[in-house]
């Protein structure tokens, strides 16, 4: 909303600087965002008199001026719009005068003529539309005044950010009102005496339009007034000055007042071309569901039967609260006007607004809400604005069609209940004043509990706490004290926190140690992906209005977004990645209060260097056993028992690929990117990737609480076996063997070499066994006979043999 | 030295028929000037069998022994015994002499300015190292963390927080639907809804996590996180807020850093205000150098957060008595923070995750 200090100050004199008024306003609440001057450029252009016109020697379309601006020269200027004449007062820009547009004027030469300076058009000039020919100035001015000066707009415009609640400040008078509770400063409302502005003579208006309501609940509100005879054309200069100043276009004198007083009260108008309209009635009812309509703005639209239309004794003239329509628009041979000044329900304008996507200034204040007791003097001053503008005869009171009057709520507002939640003593006199100069009836009878009534302007303000933000923002809530609370706690809820952070960070640290870095990606992917991933076999959780195909389904596992950050990191040239995430997936459960399941997730890629590239590090890359060995080594920081790792013949990103099993129980998978999806992601080395189900590991680690264990008195005592095995025995058969044997005094088994003769279809696993006696030493002997016992259990279970 | 030693025998031979105590005497400063000479541990070595080898010059002095009287025996066989003692001392100071000098030759080789064999740097998001600081700084105002699902329902995201069906303060945050009644939580306030469904008061949380909004341009992104703080009990004010929001900001911004309290609306919070705190960059003088500051745009001030006091309809949406119950709320922007924070310009480098923009945070 643009707040014009000129135009505030026909409300409430506000001497101060632009720039207090914006901070005091922004700490009131009403955010000023920037000072505009919207008419600054016109310092520099002033009033001259063309003194001569005569026509340019080299060109036929243009004049050659001398123009008097009230210096002791005058200026010559090469002139280009066919309206120039002499004796005319023209607005000039000299030389490093600017225009609207920011271009400034120089001495040129144009056509060997010298020209100092331009004639401007009011295009130019950005005070209207007519860029055809130069504008004229009416009336009398000293020659060399600034037109800043002689149209007084030396005018500061604030953008101001108004929230959804206040609906009210979303017009100049609104503003002037918290200025004035602000500042301390009277309010001259110009309504003050509003029968000035109606005649009380001649055809009464509610003869000629009856107003028919359907809904009460959709319209509480209809005023229709009617005037005869005006001639359209363009408002008074004063009058489109105000509008430009804060952005809006004028129009036409009619359709101008409409904007005017919809910027000044914040009450939309609307105004009919009376001739256009069918039969002497106006009907407030809902649309046909699938009707077709053609607003002003010449577009057919489609209306639902929950879209609320204005009809005229046969057809829908206007979709209510938004925007007029084509058929009855009042345009430059209009001479009859209806003019319409409603209240329609927030609700029903925005779905109407929000479905077709037009916003108009109208609707934008009938979601918000307008001041139904304050109506009818908007339309009052309308109808002497239209009168004064356009001439004409104002036909004998208004129409009115009020079904549902307005009520003010009944609040009771309690001095020691705004004590207790701004925790800050407010004088009782001190809100007394501000409640009452913010529009309320205050009744202070019962010193505790106060009965409020709040003005039909301020639809916000329903309970005591409306009110007490009222009192704390005009107090200031900058300036409340600051205390810390008094955090009391219960034992129950303590008990009932869900520990995932912890657990999550648990896991970060983890991987900040491991050497990993973390990434965030979004958590919607593309449906495409998603095939090309081939995992578009499961349901996935898609949006019903995602900003684009590139994201348009919820990720079921992490995988696709990791790949998008390789693929980015590529492109890069980023070449060597430890990424990892944590997040949750989306996995569609319809039995969910949600519809979704949102397990936690932990993600892993490795691709590129094992290690640094630099001395004294060998230069290797990553291979399966580097992520496997990051899966491991997380499972041993959590102190969880050994996985077992099965191939996955079925993966569909990876291959080969390992499942990763923790106590039977599937805790995810490592692997191998497929070749397509590798290359999808710029990579033509390796690229690895695991996937661990987090909530599943935080329950194991809950479970297995670390505990102490006695350590041995006793020595070990070590002994290796080489094992000559077929390449097809995987090596999980020989722990299990091993350990199927049961033997009392094993304590660990580790795999220290792994040998491949070059040629043979064998493998030479040397395995280092080590045994220990929980009671005493152990001998030689017992162990010798103990490891030949196993060597040859060995021998017998498995296809193996020893060299 | 060890040229001449095949001659040794004969000579000593000839010697010691004279006089054997002398022969041995003699040994020792032989030896030492044999030792000078020695550089190495094989010339040492060699030295040593010389002098006290098998067949060197000790053991042929004493081979003569026998040929002794036997009187003078005792008294020939205790200074051989001294000379040996001698002769191993002189050669182990010289061994040490020649460890020393090793030890001294790879010292000076020793370049410790050459790579160490160090692992890989592992870094944490920005946005999970900004997380973290501020949610430490609210656990240790008495918070405590909750979590709940980044997909939500319509009640818990908007109804129960006063944000009825059709408001026009819906516009404030464009939402992805799932369905009619579900969608991606537009902000970390649906937590106030379902801890306080969950658990009576006395309560004070924070729900970190990402949140949702149907907006992409150079200043939004679809996916960001939010962080929601709430505390309820019988007597909390707003004094009491804005005591806890400074000491947040002082935590995390420095002890000097002004804190503004702006009126605001939210549905869910009335009062309801906009925290702002002094411009980092030039410390809310709103320039830099006479230049016009850009973080705060000349302001002097930066937005970082919006909080209030519990609206009533919320404390009745969750079945608490709006009479008996106070409470605040606020919400804060963790990519803001961390911009703030960090340096840095554009908002979209967070979900790049480019590796050497990631890696630059600790």
């Amino acid at each position: 909303m643009y707040l014009s200090l000129n135009w505030l100050r026909e409300f409430t004199p506000y001497e101060g600087s632009a720039e207090d008024l914006a901070d005091r306003l922004t700490m009131l609440g009403l955010e000023v965002e920037e000072i505009l001057r919207p008419f600054a450029h016109l310092k520099d252009i002033v009033v001259g008199r063309v003194l001569e016109r005569r026509p340019h020697p080299q060109a036929d379309r243009l004049s050659l001026c001398r123009v008097d601006i009230g210096q002791v020269h005058t200026l010559p200027i090469v002139c280009g719009a066919p309206n120039v004449a002499q004796g005319q007062l023209v607005a000039v820009a000299r030389p490093g005068a600017a225009l609207s547009d920011g271009k400034e004027i120089r001495q040129t030469e144009i056509r060997g003529e010298t020209s100092r300076g331009m004639i401007c058009s009011e295009a130019e000039l950005g005070l209207g539309e007519d860029s055809e020919g130069i504008m004229v100035l009416d009336g009398h001015f000293l020659l060399g005044r600034s037109l800043l000066k002689i149209y007084d707009l030396d005018d500061h415009v604030l953008n101001i950010s108004v929230t959804p609640n206040r609906g009210d400040c979303l017009s100049m008078l609104g503003l002037a009102r918290e200025v004035a509770v602000e500042f301390n400063l009277p309010l001259n409302i110009p309504s003050a005496r509003p029968e000035a502005w109606v005649v009380e003579e001649g055809a009464s208006c509610a003869d000629n339009v009856t107003i028919t309501i359907d809904d009460p609940d959709l319209c509480p509100l209809y005023q229709a007034g009617i005037i005869q005879g005006i001639t359209i054309g363009p408002s008074p200069r004063w009058m489109r000055h105000r509008l430009l100043a804060i952005g809006q276009r004028p129009i036409s004198n009619v359709v101008d007042v409409t904007n005017y007083i919809l910027m000044e009260w914040g009450q939309p108008l609307h105004a009919f071309d009376r001739a256009l309209l069918a039969g002497e009635r106006i009907r407030v009812a809902r649309a046909r569901e699938g009707q077709s309509f053609t607003t002003l703005d010449g577009r057919e639209r489609r209306l639902l039967a929950t879209d609320l239309l204005i009809w005229d004794a046969e057809k829908p003239v206007a979709l209510a609260g938004v925007m007029g329509g084509a058929n009855s628009e009042v345009t430059r041979t209009t001479t009859d006007v209806l003019l319409e000044c409603a209240v329609f329900n927030p609700i029903c304008i925005r779905k109407t607004s929000r479905r077709l996507g037009l916003t108009s200034e109208a609707s934008y204040r009938f979601e918000r809400g307008v001041d139904q007791p304050g109506s009818r003097l908007a339309m009052n001053r309308a109808l002497a604005l239209i009168r004064e503008t356009a001439g004409g005869k104002m036909m004998r009171g208004v129409a009115a069609s009020e079904p549902r009057s307005w009520q003010a709520p009944r609040i009771i507002f309690r001095p020691t209940r705004a004590q207790k939640i701004l925790g800050v003593a407010l004088a009782p006199e001190f809100c007394r004043q501000k409640l009452e100069a913010l529009g309320c009836d205050v009744n202070a009878e019962d010193a505790q509990a106060w009965r409020v009534l709040p003005p039909g302007f301020r639809l916000d303000l329903e309970r005591e706490a409306d009110l007490i933000e009222e009192v704390g923002r005009c107090h200031g809530l900058d300036r409340i004290p600051a205390t810390l609370p008094k955090t009391a706690r219960s034992l129950d809820w303590l008990e009932s926190l869900a520990p995932d952070t912890d657990f999550r960070g648990k896991i970060k640290r983890w991987a900040l140690g491991c050497g990993l870095t973390e990434v965030i990606n979004y958590s919607f992917i593309s449906s495409q992906d998603l095939t090309l991933m081939g995992l578009d076999r499961e349901p996935v959780i898609a949006l019903r209005n995602p900003l684009s195909e590139d994201q348009n389904v919820l990720r079921p596992m992490l995988a696709p977004g990791l790949l998008q950050s390789v693929r980015q990191n590529m492109t890069q040239g980023n070449a060597t990645l430890r990424l990892f995430e944590t997040a949750v997936i989306f996995l569609s459960d319809l039995a969910a209060e949600t519809g979704a399941r949102e397990p936690s997730r932990l993600g892993l890629a490795l691709t590129g260097n094992r290690y640094p590239e630099a001395w004294p590090w060998p230069a290797e890359e990553v291979d399966f056993t580097d992520i496997k060995g990051c899966v491991e080594h997380l499972l041993g920081h959590l102190r969880l028992p050994e996985a077992v790792y099965v191939p996955l013949a079925e993966h569909p990103l990876c291959l080969p690929c390992a499942a990763v099993s923790l106590g039977g129980e599937n805790a995810g998978w490592v692997g191998r990117v497929k070749p397509h999806l590798a290359d999808y992601c710029h990579i033509r080395r390796g690229l690895f990737l695991a996937e661990l189900d987090l909530n599943l590991l935080q329950r194991l680690c809950g479970h297995g609480r670390s505990a102490f264990r006695a350590l041995p008195k006793f020595p070990p005592v070590r002994r290796d076996m080489t094992l000559i095995a077929p390449l097809d025995l995987a090596y999980s058969r020989v722990l299990e063997t091993i350990r199927a044997q049961a033997v009392d005094l094993l304590r660990e088994s580790i795999l220290v070499d792994r040998f491949l003769p070059e040629g043979q279809q064998e493998a030479r696993l040397t395995l280092r066994l080590t045994y220990r006696h929980n009671e005493r030493s152990l001998t030689n002997e017992e162990v010798d006979q103990t490891h030949h016992g196993l060597c040859n259990s060995l021998t017998t279970l498995l296809p193996v043999r020893f060299s | 030295m060890s040229a001449s030693g095949s001659d040794l025998g004969v000579g000593l031979a000839r010697d010691l028929a004279q006089d054997p105590a002398q022969d041995l005497d003699a040994l020792v400063p032989e030896l030492e000037a044999s030792l000078t000479a020695a550089g190495s541990e094989q010339e040492l070595e060699a030295v040593r069998v010389q002098f006290l080898g098998r067949k060197g010059r000790l053991a042929g002095i004493m081979s003569g022994l026998p040929k002794l009287a036997l009187d003078q025996r005792p008294a020939v066989g205790q200074k051989a015994n001294q000379v040996k003692t001698k002769l191993q001392e002189l050669l182990d100071q010289c061994l040490a002499r020649l460890e020393r000098d090793k030890e001294r030759a790879a010292l000076s080789r020793f370049d410790p300015s050459l790579p160490g064999r160090s692992a890989w740097q592992g870094s944490l998001h920005p946005i999970t190292l900004i997380t973290q600081e501020i949610c430490s700084a609210f656990v240790s105002l008495g918070f405590d963390l909750v979590e709940g699902p980044e997909l939500e329902t319509d009640f818990h995201n908007f109804e129960a927080l006063n944000l009825p069906p059709d408001h026009p303060a819906r516009d404030m945050q464009d939402t992805f639907y799932i369905t009619e009644n579900t969608l991606l939580r537009t902000h970390t306030s649906p937590l106030q809804v379902r801890t306080m469904l969950r658990k009576r008061p006395p309560l004070a949380a924070i729900a970190p996590g990402k949140v949702y909004r149907r907006d992409s341009d150079l200043t939004h992104t679809p996916m960001f996180h939010q962080i929601e703080g709430f505390l309820v009990d019988t007597d909390v004010s707003l004094a009491d807020l804005r005591g806890t929001l400074t000491a947040f900001v002082h935590r995390i911004f420095g002890p000097d850093t002004v804190v503004r309290f702006r009126p605001s609306f939210f549905p869910f919070t009335e009062p309801s205000a906009e925290v702002d705190i002094s411009c980092m960059l030039c410390g809310g003088t709103g320039n830099c150098a006479a230049a016009p500051c850009r973080v705060c745009k000349q302001t002097g001030w930066l937005e970082i957060l919006g909080c209030g006091m519990i609206d009533p309809a919320v404390f009745t949406a969750v079945g608490y008595d709006p009479e008996h119950y106070t409470g605040f709320a606020f919400g804060l922007g963790v990519e803001r923070v961390a911009m703030l924070k960090y340096g840095i310009g554009d908002l979209r480098m967070f979900f790049e995750n480019d590796v050497r923009f990631v890696s630059q945070f600790a």
